[in-house]
């Protein structure tokens, strides 16, 4: 019989024994069984089967299934948790001190992340409100030399790019340039805005980026050449703050530049542009306008003249990596094919589409319209913020956990009235929650006050108001939650598991000599201690030796001046500011240190009669001959440029050339000694000269490139002047500087800058990110050390007894010290090898960020733990002198 | 008095488990019924009264043998106890007292019945089994 037996179905079997009664089971089921065999024999396997899941089903009814663990109803329980909270609250009065610090660490730590939330989630949102975004991308455009190196990548493309591309390949269904640079003065009425910057567009880019209008519609955006969209402050700024009531639509603005005006048509107000989009435009019209101005010839170039912020969408599930590929690779030879017989344009550029959503924090690129952000700094953040909070929890465990002793005997008193194991965990549970909830206004009032600090700091619009951002207030309470559950669960779990006997005993002793998981937590926050006091040795040693390293050039006091537009004879002005004997000297260039080489032409070296073109990158400056006095650059080699040695660098036009170059460049043609290359013949696009100069090297750009080779130029293509002051009087001389300004351009601002500033701001992010990281490490560490300084008294409370036979035996104060600190030493030995390694290593990768790096030097390895051992030494001596003051008697008369 | 409450299929399994004796357990007990008054009993139902029962005091139970159909699971039998039988003569003696209330004119309607051919068939109306 036993061989053709066919079992009930399992699951059901498995169902009705996990939900049914344990003392119900057996004789239940073997009922089922024996009916089910029954009707197997009398309706089949199949009825047979169906019933018995079917009966099983029936059974599950609330008579029938095992009590849910609590057996209690509801009323109970709320009871129950009142009892918790009340308990709770009492035992937090009683013990004002540690309840402070538990507050303090939690509120810290709960504002600290949050605000680190907000900022990571802000980074995060970049672009993401556009509809069509995952389809997205920017054109851009990679530069390589003649000798394949890549040598500038621009996240501008050229003027006849987009056009191009959208034709030719069906995947891409809407491109857009965009031109920013035309700053043309805004008429309305007898109002004139000067140099506002309209942005000149494709019609596709209403297609391409969903801007949100509030009059007008994108449809309509550009009925002909002479439209103009504004967004709600630019409309308010033009027409008042009335202007929705006024109808602006239709309204007629002038836009004038250098003498030619137009009226345009105002056909759209959008929104101003999200805080979350990685360009901000104020004026869109249309690019024909500009195209009719500049002529069809830059209208169609498709090789350089990088101005044009070129973004395509494509059709949403086009292979872009595919597309590329395709297009690189008949693009450039459909539209420039050969420079010279052999020489392929393919070779010489590449285009990259850049996704949307990748720009803010991934994009670096020369020319970017606007500061990206970073993803390093995203992740180191995210980093920062999760230590925070688990330090913060963990100094909660200790805390919570060292005083143990206190709650034992209340433990003890549960347990006999029959509290279960589960719910003394619950009690401890409410109680951390407890103080998490009591530790949330605090931590919000501390992010609402250090919330417009951040803003100013990190030049963000963060908003933090959980009674109207409910995805705020919804991650608020999950955090409560989480941290009330992370940080509640140890010490639950841990008295919990008090022994009945010994907690009724008043024995102190448990575990007190094992390594156990409160060892792990210590060395836990002696791992980030020390990783962050590493973390920010390391960086303020890179800053200081940014502010210590050398540039080459004079920065001090030294001004740089906008030159006035309109037609003027440069000396007349140069002459004019000298006038002022508080300008010490005064120089025109084209760039100015600090800033960036983004000029160059081809350049050619001779050797002997053979022309040689370099395989090296060579940009150019223009500087006048007062330059590299101002600013301080000595000449290694041959003469400064004198009058007369002007070149004149223009498209097919062979001129005479003098060049100086600096000593990379000497280096990178061949030769050592700089006096040997002076007077040797070359070529700079299209000039032809000798080498009248070589200077030293100085760092142009910042100290995050090399020293690259470059040539000055003595040539008038100045963009700016710079001012050497003097120390007294600045504020006098700054408008006396407008005055002279104003003088020659009456219409404009003068803009100036102190080059140290300039100089400073080159390195804003890393200042930024070192002083963000300090704040934050400075409060995980104090946080650690509350906790510490808790843990510390834990250990002590336990080894009472033990200090008490010491002393009473005539151990020394000093003695015992030791003993409680050796125990210590070997945690922060362990945590010395676990987190100085991953410090290192994640620190490490950030100098590499810098060509010009500090080393890591056995002071900053050593520092950290020195720290750590002052820090946990201090906190053992002051609870060691509070216990061994202890009169043996008190301790040792419990038993 | 002691009020004994008894739900009308509570009675029946009552009565049941005092027919069968000494052999009253979950199948025996289910398929007397059924057997019976021709009504389909679901193991659910006859459980929660069973249990209902026992824990009113109206029955004791004890485990006893276990057999190979039944998968090596022991029986469950069942006993009426003195409450369990006071209940039961509660229920029978409150019954009849009804019973002999009814005034005769009551029964009317069944001459009303066998005009129309309609008679009432014993036990539920659908039961469509074939015992």
């Amino acid at each position: 019989m036993d061989n053709n037996r066919h079992s009930p179905p399992s699951w059901s079997t498995r169902f009705l024994a996990w939900f049914l009664k344990e003392d119900y089971y057996e004789d239940i089921q073997g009922d089922l069984e024996e009916e089910y065999q029954l009707l197997i024999k009398s309706k089949g396997l199949a009825r047979a089967k169906r019933w018995y899941s079917w009966q099983i089903i029936k059974l599950f009814k609330p008579e029938m299934a095992k009590k849910i663990e609590a057996q209690n109803s509801i009323e109970k329980e709320t009871t129950m948790f009142k009892n918790y909270f009340k308990i709770g609250l009492r035992n937090l009065w009683k013990y004002k001190s540690s309840t402070v610090i538990n507050i303090i660490g939690l509120a810290t730590g709960l504002a600290a992340f949050v605000l680190i939330a907000l900022f990571v989630k802000d980074e995060l949102s970049y672009d993401r409100h556009h509809e069509h975004a995952k389809n997205i991308y920017r054109v851009t455009v990679k530069n390589y030399t003649t000798q394949g190196e890549l040598s500038r990548h621009w996240a501008f493309a050229s003027a006849g790019h987009a056009n191009r591309l959208k034709d030719d390949y069906s995947e891409i269904t809407h491109a857009t340039r965009f031109y920013p640079w035309a700053f043309p003065d805004i008429s309305y009425k007898e109002q004139e805005f000067l140099g506002e910057q309209v942005i000149f567009c494709d019609p596709d880019a209403f297609d391409i980026f969903s801007f949100e209008f509030i009059a007008g519609s994108a449809e309509t955006a550009f009925p002909d050449v002479y439209s103009l969209v504004l967004t709600r402050s630019t409309a308010v700024k033009i027409f008042g703050t009335d202007w929705e009531e006024k109808g602006v639509i239709g309204e007629t603005v002038t836009l004038a530049r250098d003498g030619n005006e137009a009226p345009f048509k105002v056909t759209g107000v959008m929104e101003d542009m999200p805080e979350q989009q990685h360009f901000h435009f104020e004026y869109l019209a249309p690019i024909r306008f500009v195209e009719m101005i500049m002529g069809e010839d830059v209208a169609n170039n498709v090789g350089g003249n990088y101005n044009w912020l070129t973004y395509i969408r494509t059709a949403s599930g086009a292979n872009v990596p595919e597309l590329t590929e395709s297009a690189n690779k008949e693009f450039w030879d459909k539209y420039i094919g050969e420079f010279q017989p052999g020489v392929y344009a393919r070779d010489y550029y590449d285009f990259v589409f850049q996704p949307l959503l990748d720009i803010h924090l991934t994009s670096n690129l020369e020319g970017e319209f606007e500061t990206n952000g970073s993803i390093d700094q995203v992740y180191i953040f995210s980093v920062i913020g999760i230590l925070l909070l688990l330090v913060a929890c963990v100094n909660y465990m200790n805390i919570a956990t060292s005083h143990y002793s206190r709650r034992m005997k209340e433990v003890g008193v549960r347990k006999v009235i029959g509290a279960f194991k589960s719910s003394l965990i619950k009690q401890f549970l409410s109680e951390s929650l407890l103080v998490v909830i009591i530790s949330l206004p605090i931590a919000v009032m501390l992010i609402l006050w250090a919330l417009p600090y951040l803003n100013e700091f990190m030049d963000k619009k963060l908003a933090f108001n959980p009674l109207v951002q409910t995805d705020i207030l919804v991650g608020l309470i999950l955090l409560l939650m989480l941290v009330g559950g992370l940080a509640g669960i140890y010490p639950a779990l841990f008295l919990s598991k008090i022994n009945l006997v010994q907690a009724l005993k008043g024995e102190q002793s448990m575990n007190a000599g094992k390594w156990n998981f409160r060892s792990f937590l210590v060395t836990f926050q002696y791992i980030v201690t020390i990783g962050l006091i590493f973390s920010i040795g390391v960086i303020e040693s890179q800053m200081g030796f940014i502010r210590n390293t050398d540039a080459g050039f004079d920065r001090e006091q030294m001004l740089s001046l906008s030159l006035p537009r309109g037609n003027y004879n440069p000396e007349t002005f140069r002459n004019e500011l000298l006038k002022d004997p508080k300008i010490e000297k005064a120089s025109y260039s084209s760039r100015i240190p600090t800033g960036r080489l983004a000029d160059s032409w081809g350049s050619r070296f001779f050797k002997g009669d053979s022309a040689v073109s370099t395989d090296f990158r060579l940009p150019v400056v223009t500087i006048d001959k007062h330059f590299l006095d101002a600013y301080g650059i000595e000449i290694l080699a041959g003469e400064n440029f004198r009058e007369g040695m002007e070149t004149v660098l223009q498209q097919d036009t062979t001129s005479v050339g003098y060049y100086i170059i600096n000593d990379a460049a000497v280096k990178a043609l061949g030769f050592d000694d700089p006096a040997e290359i002076v007077g040797k013949k070359m070529g700079y696009g299209p000039s032809e000269g000798r080498i009248v100069g070589v200077m030293e090297d100085f760092h142009f750009e910042s100290l995050h490139s090399p020293i690259v080779p470059m040539v000055f130029i003595y040539m008038d293509r100045y963009r700016r002047i710079s001012l050497k002051l003097s120390a007294d009087g600045m504020q006098e001389t700054l408008s006396r500087i407008e005055n002279v300004y104003a003088q020659f351009d009456p219409d404009t601002e003068a803009n100036y800058r102190f080059v140290d500033d300039l100089f400073n701001e080159q390195y804003q992010n890393e200042e930024r990110l070192s002083t963000m990281i300090k704040v934050f490490a400075v409060i995980a560490i104090l946080i650690g050390c509350l906790g510490l300084i808790g843990m510390v008294g834990f250990i002590i409370e336990t080894k009472l007894k033990e200090i008490g036979v010491r002393k009473v035996l005539g151990a020394s104060t000093a003695s015992i010290w030791m003993i409680i600190s050796n125990r210590f030493m070997v945690l922060i030995g362990i945590a010395f090898l676990i987190g100085l390694p991953a410090a290192y290593w994640f620190m490490n990768d950030w100098l590499d960020t810098f060509v010009y790096r500090t080393s890591i030097s056995i002071f900053l390895i050593l520092m950290p733990v020195f720290a750590v051992i002052l820090l946990t030494v201090g906190a053992i001596s002051y609870q060691t002198f509070r216990a061994t003051r202890v009169n043996p008697v008190e301790c040792l008369k419990d038993e | 008095m002691k009020e004994y409450q008894l739900g009308e299929f509570e009675e029946i399994v009552l009565l049941t488990v005092a027919i069968l004796h000494e052999d009253a357990y979950g199948v025996s007990i289910k398929e007397d019924i059924e057997q019976r008054l021709n009504r389909k009993v679901s193991v659910s139902a006859l459980q929660t009264a069973l249990r209902r029962m026992e824990k009113k005091d109206y029955l004791k139970s004890e485990l006893g043998e276990a057999t190979a159909i039944r998968g090596g699971k022991r029986k469950r039998y069942f006993k009426v106890t003195k409450t369990g039988k006071a209940a039961l003569d509660y229920a029978k003696e409150t019954r009849m007292k009804l019973w002999s209330a009814v005034p005769n004119v009551s029964y009317e309607y069944s001459k009303a019945w066998i005009t129309t051919g309609i008679l009432p068939r014993p036990g539920l109306p659908g039961s469509w089994h074939g015992f």
